[in-house]
């Protein structure tokens, strides 16, 4: 065996060099994916363009004519109105006072 | 030559085309643009062809069942081939209910699929516009295109044609009959999916789910402009005259 | 065994044999499965051309379909057959030009037998309907991986031999094989990432798949086939190569051509529109490296007419290259503008294809089996006559599909041009030619038959004991080489 060209230091760098050669396009392609894979506007993007647009119009019209302060007031009344109300025989609203208890019946009727 | 210059040379041979005819086409195409209408057309916005049907899950089907052996989806421009003239594989002829709706293929025609299923080649004919015929010929039968897609994906060679005017069952359909897609089953199973095949009583044979979805498919397969006009930029058809005779 | 080199120094020869005995167990497995693997890919080719006339055969089954079956046969052909007689090929003429031993033994076995059953199950998976649905690339993503890391493990260390031969010339047969090996990993990972992983538009998917069949064909199996070629042409004979400038011209037009080629199945398809035009250009020009290996090569053996007969291995090897000449020639025709119009979809190209894969790849491999062979298993052939049969049988199958399928193609691309023919008339007309294609491939399963019995003899060492190699002529009592205890001549003369 002629020491010079073959022996195991040679061979290992020549197994990592083949790989390294066999794989080049592999490394390349992927390197290059971003160049391949850059954004892109689709038909169903510029199609959807002017109906996100009108979507967007509507929801900003809703938002606007929503007034937060006012619905929220209402809310609370309704609610300590609710709440008020005994609801003894009716169905018992949460955070109400417990109904009071129905007194017993002293004498069968008849 | 040493080492190092075959390997310099081997990849500077492979690594042009690999770039010129690969990548660089491949993201150029991943990219298109949409294509607008022009003004004074009528149309607004850009060209969205529209396909009905399940076309992904059909298309991997058609791929697996090896359709794209013998049938393919190409009207070639007519620089390369005489597809748009024949037989309405591109479209409709002009007649009195609609205009001449034939084209060629376009880069859009394959949305929603993984693989455009081009074909290997024409043992049978060209299946661009299949759903197209379908439609025009089934109409006023009583048979959907569905319909007659089993039948014939069952047995190919016992149905007639859908073609109107057509009497004789052929014989000659090369097609193989699918009828691995097909399920037997109990009549009362079948409940109105039997198809109209020589069985014996109690049985009957029902589509399965790939048959289904299969013949969805190609029954959405119309890539003409009935319907979708093409904007002039993509419109590579030659005036038509006056008077088509 | 008689070797024609002019310096028969031991240690040459006893370098020599220990390289063929260290490669002996992979070299024959690759031989042996590939070679079954051929007769699988047979059938299955004659099931998918009878389907195309007689489209009710074996109807019951639906694993045989056609397209389903053509996808399989090519896959087997490809990847069962071919693909392990190049791992054959490859490995013992990289140990012996690169003079070392194979010392990755068990590696190599162990993937070999990876590979096939990767290939059968593949194969089950298109059959049952499982495929990717890619043309030409029809086996599913992950049996491609497992088949990209066999390949590694089976071919990298011939890429480390070459590069830790001794000092000195590098021949051409080399060069080929270094290219085969390089090639074929940088088509298959590209084409994987780009039709498998990547996601992009779908009719430039096609095309990539259409540039893997293409480049998988003259960029791996081309050049081994002409590695072999160029060492067996100068071995057999005795003589030097005609021109090694010439054989070194011919290596680079094929690299410079081969990456193109691929694309033409798609012209007149929406993509960028000189794709498909620039792989027919390469396909036209595919003669020039075609006729410089022709001219090299037949020009290494002229004079030398009674040897081309009589060795096995070079009559097999001098009609796989005069066969890349009709190649080259064929290439030309078909991929010129006006018979692509009607040749595109028509079984013109499934001819071609036939002629490159059968007619010169496997013809060069058969020549190379038949010469590596006794010199691994120290055994001769057994019979001249079962190798006649073969030749003969091959040659002639071969032959028939290609004429029937380019004619027939012809005529059903000549049919669909003309628009005033009926699709039904001329779909009729044309699938008459797929008889001929048919029988011929009826042909080649008998001469498969003669070619894998007379293997598995050898692989089960029952071949002869001389030193006189196997020809191809008849041997009469007062033949030179005296009675020699053949097969054939059981009964005659006793020695």
């Amino acid at each position: 065996m002629d020491h010079t060209r073959d022996n195991p230091l040679k061979r290992f760098t020549a197994f990592w060099i083949a790989l390294l050669l066999v794989t080049a396009f592999g490394i390349a392609c992927i390197i290059l994916r971003p160049m391949t894979h850059g954004q892109v506007d689709t038909v169903s993007d510029v199609a959807g363009k002017e109906r996100l647009a009108i979507r967007a119009d509507i929801d900003k019209a809703q938002a606007d004519t929503l007034n937060e302060d006012a619905l929220e007031k209402a809310l609370e009344a309704k609610t300590a109105d609710l709440i008020k109300e005994p609801s003894a025989g009716k169905m018992p609203v949460p955070g109400a006072a417990p109904a009071p208890a129905a007194k017993p019946a002293e004498t069968p009727a008849e | 030559m040493t080492f190092k210059a075959f390997i310099f040379g081997l990849l500077a041979t492979f690594g042009l085309p690999w770039l010129v005819a690969i990548v660089i086409p491949y993201s150029a195409m991943r990219s298109l643009e949409p294509v607008k209408f022009e003004e004074g057309s009528g149309v607004e916005g850009v060209y969205i062809p529209k396909r009905d049907g399940r076309v992904t899950e059909g298309s991997k089907i058609y791929g697996q069942q090896g359709c794209a052996t013998c049938h393919t989806q190409l009207i070639r421009p007519t620089y390369a081939g005489n597809d748009v003239h024949r037989d309405e594989w591109a479209g409709l002829r002009k007649s009195a209910d609609n205009p001449d709706t034939r084209r060629e293929t376009l880069a859009m025609d394959f949305e929603g699929e993984d693989i455009a299923h081009i074909g290997m080649s024409r043992v049978g004919p060209d299946l661009s516009n299949l759903g197209r015929r379908l439609d025009q010929h089934l109409a006023g039968t009583g048979l959907s295109p569905e319909d007659w897609l089993l039948r014939h994906l069952y047995n190919p060679r016992g149905i007639k044609n859908y073609r109107k005017g057509t009497t004789a069952i052929p014989k000659r359909s090369s097609c193989p009959s699918k009828a691995g897609l097909f399920n037997e089953t109990s009549s009362a199973g079948a409940k109105g999916n039997a198809l109209p095949v020589e069985i014996r009583d109690g049985r009957a044979i029902v589509p399965g789910d790939k048959a289904r979805i299969l013949v969805s498919y190609l029954a959405s397969l119309k890539k003409d402009t009935l319907g979708q006009p093409l904007p002039a930029a993509l419109n590579y058809n030659p005036q038509a005259p006056a008077e088509e005779k | 065994m008689a070797e024609t080199t002019s310096t028969a120094d031991s240690n040459g020869v006893a370098l020599r044999s220990s390289i063929d005995r260290s490669l002996r167990h992979p070299v024959m497995f690759f031989f042996t499965s590939g070679a079954a693997w051929l007769a699988v890919a047979i059938v299955l080719g004659l099931v998918a051309s009878a389907k195309k006339h007689a489209p009710e055969f074996m109807n019951w089954c639906s694993w045989l379909d056609a397209g389903i079956v053509d996808a399989a046969h090519m896959s087997a052909l490809v990847y069962g057959w071919g693909a392990q007689a190049a791992f054959g090929m490859i490995i013992w003429l990289m140990a012996r030009l690169s003079r070392k031993e194979c010392t990755n033994v068990g590696t190599i076995l162990w993937a070999g037998h990876i590979w096939n059953l990767a290939v059968l199950g593949g194969l089950i998976c298109i059959m049952s309907g499982n495929g990717s649905g890619v043309p030409w690339m029809e086996f599913p993503g992950g049996i491609w991986i497992i088949l990209l890391l066999c390949y590694f493990a089976i071919t990298i260390w011939s890429l480390v031999q070459f590069q830790v031969r001794d000092a000195g010339h590098v021949y051409v047969s080399q060069w080929y094989l270094l290219g085969a090996l390089l090639w074929f990993p940088w088509v298959c990972i590209t084409a994987l990432l780009f039709v498998f992983v990547f996601d992009g538009n779908a009719v430039m998917a096609t095309g990539i798949a259409a540039w893997f069949k293409g480049t998988t064909f003259l960029l791996f199996f081309l050049p081994t086939a002409l590695a072999s070629a160029y060492y067996l042409a100068p071995k057999v004979t005795g003589r030097p190569v005609y021109s090694y400038n010439l054989a070194l011209f011919g290596f680079w037009a094929l690299a410079f051509l081969g990456p193109w080629s691929g694309m033409q199945k798609l012209v007149g398809a929406p993509i960028p529109q000189f794709l498909p035009y620039a792989g027919a250009a390469a396909m036209v020009l595919i003669l020039i490296p075609a006729m410089s290996v022709g001219v090299n090569i037949l020009k290494t053996v002229a004079g030398y007419g009674e040897v081309v007969a009589e060795s096995p291995s070079l009559r097999f090897t001098a009609s796989g290259v005069v066969l890349f000449v009709v190649y080259g020639f064929l290439s030309l025709t078909l991929h010129l503008v006006p018979s692509m119009k009607m040749t595109q979809f028509s079984y013109s190209g499934y001819g071609l294809d036939i002629l490159g894969f059968y007619g010169v790849f496997s013809l060069c491999a058969f020549g190379a089996i038949y010469f590596i062979v006794p010199r691994i298993t120290r055994r001769e052939w057994l019979s001249h006559r079962f190798i006649k049969w073969h030749f003969f049988l091959s040659l002639y199958g071969v032959a028939s599909i290609v004429i029937c399928a380019v004619i027939g193609g012809m005529t059903q691309g000549q049919g669909i041009e003309d628009i005033s023919q009926p699709f039904g008339t001329m779909a009729e007309r044309a699938s008459q030619y797929g008889w001929g294609v048919t029988l011929a491939w009826g042909f080649l399963l008998v001469a498969n038959l003669f070619f894998c019995l007379h293997l598995l003899l050898m692989w089960a060492r029952l071949g002869r004991r001389s030193s006189h190699p196997t020809l191809l002529k008849a041997h009469h009592a007062e033949s030179p080489h005296g009675p020699e205890g053949e097969v054939d001549n059981i009964g005659s003369v006793s020695a």
